[in-house]
């Protein structure tokens, strides 16, 4: 029996929750982080999900070479872990980033169309896969390192969790209904791509993620050939929106708590709030 | 009628040296050795080919991209020395073994479906000179490994 909740991060409520099984092997850094419910509001503590830490950064315009330095070295970390019979918690990202363009590892040239040398905004070859994307302000990131270990170990399970995360937000908060395109990996309403995706995968720990245009400015995207697909294009939630003349960022904040929300609901997790000095460290 | 030709297809099978009737009906090759995160190595002498096995190109859909490491590049046991792309998910390759990267196979750089296609033969992705005969005993045997392999999917 699920009890319906309300997301609620203004008055979180420090709890100590019973390790699970899984949990055990954690390491001690993770094991003194304090656990916020995620309902605030009642006293019944959800002590069968995984903890996941959560660093929340979704007001924030970050350049993309700092994120991913981020990702990889809690990557890195993990790996370390895991040879030692242990692991760390799994950890979620969500930010904005300054204007990028970024490629996977199959990007074609031949989707930009601009000179590789010289982009209109900085350029990064990734190690996710799928092809050409464009990140800017407005936009939503989430980066989830997860070990499917703990989730389902299918790589197709995964994209399609996290295309699931979207789809329910979309309906749920902004009434628009977000479909799947076989063997286009991302979120549609028509034909227009709301979310993209793309992920790496090593020793079952993912990383890169998921990107939802929100209020983006989509201008950008005529530079490019949005992930290799030439005979659709992009959307954002805001233009979808008939009427919606309120503030981009409040637009942003609902977006981000539904996300925040769908993703605990599809991946079973409790997230644990981090103070973002912990990715520096 | 369907006993007979069972008998015969696995008459046949051994023969190939492949096991079949496996429930996850991926083929495992006799002969070569496994590591627990699907790669197989063929073990000749001092050197050994190297590529991923019919349920790990299963489970990763059509290969799109198969990242090479150069010639003459270190690998080591357990850790990564390239990656296969399929469908906006790219995924580590590797190795089960430890030494020198001595050939790549170029015509995955055109033709990454060999991957899918011929796991064992023509999707090969390097071949290694062994640093360390003795590593070749902690990979898993196609037995242990078909049986890793059912464990796994039933997860």
């Amino acid at each position: 029996m699920i009890a319906a909740v309300d997301f609620c991060l203004s008055s979180p409520i420090p709890s100590w929750t019973i390790l699970s099984h899984s949990d055990r092997r954690t390491s001690w850094r993770a094991a003194v982080s304090p656990i916020i419910s995620a309902e605030s509001n009642s006293l019944f503590q959800q002590s069968s999900r995984r903890r996941c830490l959560f660093y929340d950064m979704h007001k924030e315009v970050i350049p993309f070479a700092e994120a991913w330095s981020w990702q990889k070295s809690v990557v890195e970390e993990r790996k370390t872990l895991i040879d030692s019979n242990e692991d760390g918690l799994d950890a979620l990202i969500a930010l904005q980033h300054q204007p990028v363009y970024t490629l996977g590892t199959a990007s074609s040239e031949n989707n930009l169309n601009f000179d590789i040398k010289n982009p209109p905004f900085p350029l990064y070859q990734t190690e996710r896969g799928g092809e050409v994307t464009y990140h800017g302000p407005g936009q939503l990131v989430m980066y989830p390192i997860m070990n499917l270990r703990y989730q389902k170990m299918d790589l197709h399970w995964y994209l399609r969790a996290l295309e699931e995360v979207v789809i329910r937000v979309l309906f749920s908060t902004f009434g628009l209904t977000a479909s799947r395109v076989e063997g286009l990996t991302g979120v549609w309403v028509g034909d227009k791509k709301l979310a993209a995706i793309g992920i790496r995968v090593s020793r079952w720990l993912t990383y890169h993620g998921l990107a939802l245009n929100v209020s983006t400015d989509l201008s950008p995207f005529k530079e490019i050939v949005p992930c290799g697909i030439r005979d659709r294009g992009v959307g954002s939630i805001k233009e979808l929106l008939i009427g919606y003349d309120g503030d981009d960022g409040k637009l942003i904040d609902i977006a981000h708590d539904s996300l925040v929300k769908e993703f605990c609901q599809v991946f079973q997790v409790e997230l644990c709030h981090q103070p973002i000095s912990m990715l520096n460290h | 009628m369907a006993m007979a030709s069972r008998f015969w297809a696995s008459k046949a099978a051994s023969y190939l040296k492949i096991s079949t009737f496996n429930r996850a009906f991926a083929s495992v090759v006799k002969d070569l050795r496994y590591a627990d995160s699907h790669e197989w190595a063929k073990i000749d002498g001092n050197s050994a080919t190297i590529g991923i096995t019919d349920h790990a190109q299963d489970h990763l859909g059509d290969v799109v991209y198969v990242e090479l490491p150069e010639v003459g590049v270190a690998v080591t046991q357990g850790s990564s020395f390239g990656a296969v792309e399929s469908v906006k998910a790219t995924s580590d390759i590797n190795s089960p073994v430890s030494g020198k990267v001595v050939e790549v196979n170029q015509e995955l750089s055109s033709s990454p479906g060999l991957v899918n296609g011929s796991p064992y033969e023509e999707g090969w992705i390097i071949k290694v000179e062994l640093s360390n005969t003795n590593e070749v005993k902690s990979l898993m045997d196609s037995d242990q490994y078909s049986k890793f392999c059912e464990e796994e999917d039933n997860h």
